[in-house]
């Protein structure tokens, strides 16, 4: 059974002029899957994250994530989901600026309601599984930009959520802490099986996924699978 | 506790906005305490002098005595009034007196006096006019006749030391009643009333004066504190019911004593309404300017599953922190300061006409602190800040997490 079903998606905005950014999109992913989405500027890469991630409804069509359907889900209800199903890393990182980085991992565990005890000592085997220990009580600001992003990737993982999705993460590092992040997504997935969605204009990306969604003008144009599995892309 | 520890550091990252914020507070709160210690203070001395100069805290007469005073309307069985005033567990003094109108004259002058009859040595226990003699000496048993008058009574009849005065009145068995005094003091109460048209004599050469025998027309009572006024006049009311006496407390007395101090607490209240919403602008420009600079932030936070709710609680918890730092740096301020004055006094000398019109007998202030104007101020504040912060909490709760990401 596929953890990510959009069936027939659409979603227009309207400011001056009316932009569609997905057209009928349909498609979907098994657990512990590794896909990006490809495609310019404007053919709907973040819009088709934001409706995934339950940030932004469709217009039509309808979004699933492990059965459940996001669009008939109330509002209210969303930012719950939200919590327990899903991880997000942001392209700015966006960790939050007054925790620290241990910090930074203990919110999603402690807005779950989890002890503190049992968060911090996740979140610190987690720093020590991916060698940043020594970071654990800096700020973002004191960090690098590759340190962000990896703690936040580690954030966006810590509580196992279903579906991590990746707003072109590694579009503000230099090669050598893409490919340091990619590394550890890859592990993360690989062991602890968390699907992960990316939305990327990065080659190196592209070419570590093991699946490639192309977008342009809100439609997919392609889908490729390159792990001899079936692409999740309906007729 | 980790929103705590957020709204914490949430509030020292502008550190400059937030400490001119907090000083704001600061200063209203601590000039709150203080002010209200002013009030209280002076409010207290104001009763403490109006108690002490004449009228105590209770007084006991015939019933209907105070509505239509008469010298007819003496005490029944004083003897047995003095026993139950005896018993009140907060009795610091009383006195039996005889109260009656008449004419003072001298050979230069006349003019129309109260007299008061007294027994000196009860009388201390209770007024003060003993410790304001300003020459001569105060009342004594054995003299014959002597009599005490206040000051601007002494310049108006012209009278001096040892100078004779005539007193003229009504007795109350419709006589005339008619006797030669002796000043032996001159006093200075403060309060122009008494200064101006007040003068005692001893108890028995009253009730000789207004032949009264041995009746009284009232018994002044000074308890050991205001705040017992209450229950010691219940407790009295009960132990003389059906004696056909009234007990009346000083604000029954002098009622526009206590309305005066209500106006002064409702201009007060004005002010301090005034304070807050001073204080109300400064605090909402900062947690809204604090707020618009961390939309983004609010939007990741949202995206990763707070709710609204808990967008309000840390917002408000902001405020709170902020309030707390104040209400703490602001109370010590208030506190001190009305500690200090409160031994050392404020010196209104520059105001001592107006402060003796309103029975002031001293020109130095001494604030009052208390509790409750401590713990009231201190929440008033809090609640304030919080209620201010509430607009802006609500305000990044409604943000929609996926456009607030992308704001710059």
């Amino acid at each position: 059974m596929a953890l990510v079903e959009l069936d027939n998606v659409t979603k227009t905005y309207m400011n001056h002029v009316s932009v569609h950014a997905l057209r009928g999109v349909t498609l979907s992913l098994q657990p512990g899957s590794f896909a990006a989405v490809a495609g310019p500027s404007g053919s709907g890469k973040t819009t088709l994250l934001n409706v995934v991630g339950a940030l932004d409804q469709p217009d039509a069509g309808s979004v699933r994530i492990g059965g459940v359907d996001l669009t008939t889900t109330p509002p209210d209800q969303l930012a719950d989901f939200r919590l327990r199903h899903i991880g997000f890393v942001f392209q700015a990182y966006n960790l939050l600026p007054v925790l620290t980085a241990l910090e930074n991992l203990e919110f999603i565990p402690a807005l779950q309601g989890e002890s503190k005890e049992k968060r911090i000592r996740r979140a610190e085997e987690l720093l020590r599984t991916v060698g940043l220990s020594d970071i654990r009580d800096k700020r973002p600001n004191e960090l690098s930009g590759g340190q962000q992003q990896r703690v936040a990737v580690l954030r966006a993982i810590l509580t196992e959520p279903e579906v991590v999705l990746a707003d072109e993460p590694t579009a503000n590092l230099d090669s050598t802490n893409a490919s340091l992040l990619l590394d550890m997504m890859e592990e993360l997935n690989r062991e602890k099986r968390i699907t992960f969605l990316f939305s990327t204009h990065d080659p190196l990306v592209m070419e570590r996924a093991r699946r490639l969604i192309r977008l342009r003008d809100g439609e997919v144009v392609s889908d490729e699978n390159r792990d001899g599995s079936a692409a999740g892309v309906k007729p | 506790m980790l929103f705590f520890n957020m709204a914490w550091r949430n509030v020292w990252r502008n550190r400059r906005r937030s400490l001119l914020t907090v000083m704001a507070i600061s200063l209203g709160l601590g000039f709150n305490i203080f002010m209200r210690a002013i009030g209280d203070g002076f409010h207290e001395q104001m009763v403490d002098n109006s108690v002490r100069s004449h009228i105590g805290h209770l007084e006991v007469h015939r019933a209907g005595y105070h509505d239509d005073p008469g010298i007819n309307k003496t005490l029944p069985n004083p003897e047995e009034i003095g026993r139950a005033i005896q018993s009140l567990p907060d009795l610091r003094g009383y006195s039996l007196r005889v109260l009656g109108d008449g004419l003072a004259s001298t050979a230069e002058n006349s003019a129309g006096v109260a007299i008061v009859g007294i027994d000196p040595t009860m009388e201390r226990k209770v007024t003060t006019i003993n410790r304001g003699i300003v020459r001569g000496e105060y009342l004594r048993e054995g003299e014959v006749r002597p009599i005490l008058i206040g000051e601007r009574l002494a310049v108006n009849l012209k009278a001096g030391l040892g100078d004779k005065v005539v007193l003229l009145v009504q007795a109350a068995d419709g006589s005339m009643g008619a006797n030669l005094f002796r000043v032996v003091g001159i006093f200075r109460s403060g309060a122009p009333e008494l200064d101006s048209g007040m003068a005692f004599i001893l108890r028995q050469d009253a009730q000789e004066l207004f032949s009264l025998q041995n009746r009284v027309t009232e018994a002044t009572i000074l308890l050991n504190s205001s705040r017992a006024v209450p229950a010691s006049q219940q407790d009295l009311q009960s132990k003389l019911a059906g004696k056909g006496v009234e007990v009346l407390t000083w604000y029954q007395v002098e009622p526009f004593l206590l309305q005066f101090i209500q106006l002064d607490d409702a201009f007060f209240y004005i002010i301090v309404i005034f304070f807050f919403v001073v204080i109300s602008i400064g605090i909402l420009n900062t947690i809204m300017m604090s707020v618009f600079e961390r939309v983004r932030e609010f939007g990741v936070m949202m995206a990763l599953g707070t709710k609204p709710r808990q967008i309000i609680k840390l917002v408000v918890e902001e405020a709170f922190v902020l309030a707390l730092v104040g209400a703490l740096i602001g109370s010590a301020i208030g506190i001190s300061a009305s500690l200090y004055f409160a031994t050392e006094g404020m010196n209104l000398s520059s105001w001592a006409e107006g402060a003796a019109a309103l029975g002031m007998t001293s020109t130095m202030v001494y604030t009052r602190l208390t509790a409750a104007n401590v713990v009231i101020s201190n929440l008033s504040v809090l609640a304030v800040v919080v209620l201010v912060g509430l607009y802006p909490a609500m305000h990044a709760s409604r943000l929609r997490p996926v456009e607030a990401i992308r704001h710059v």
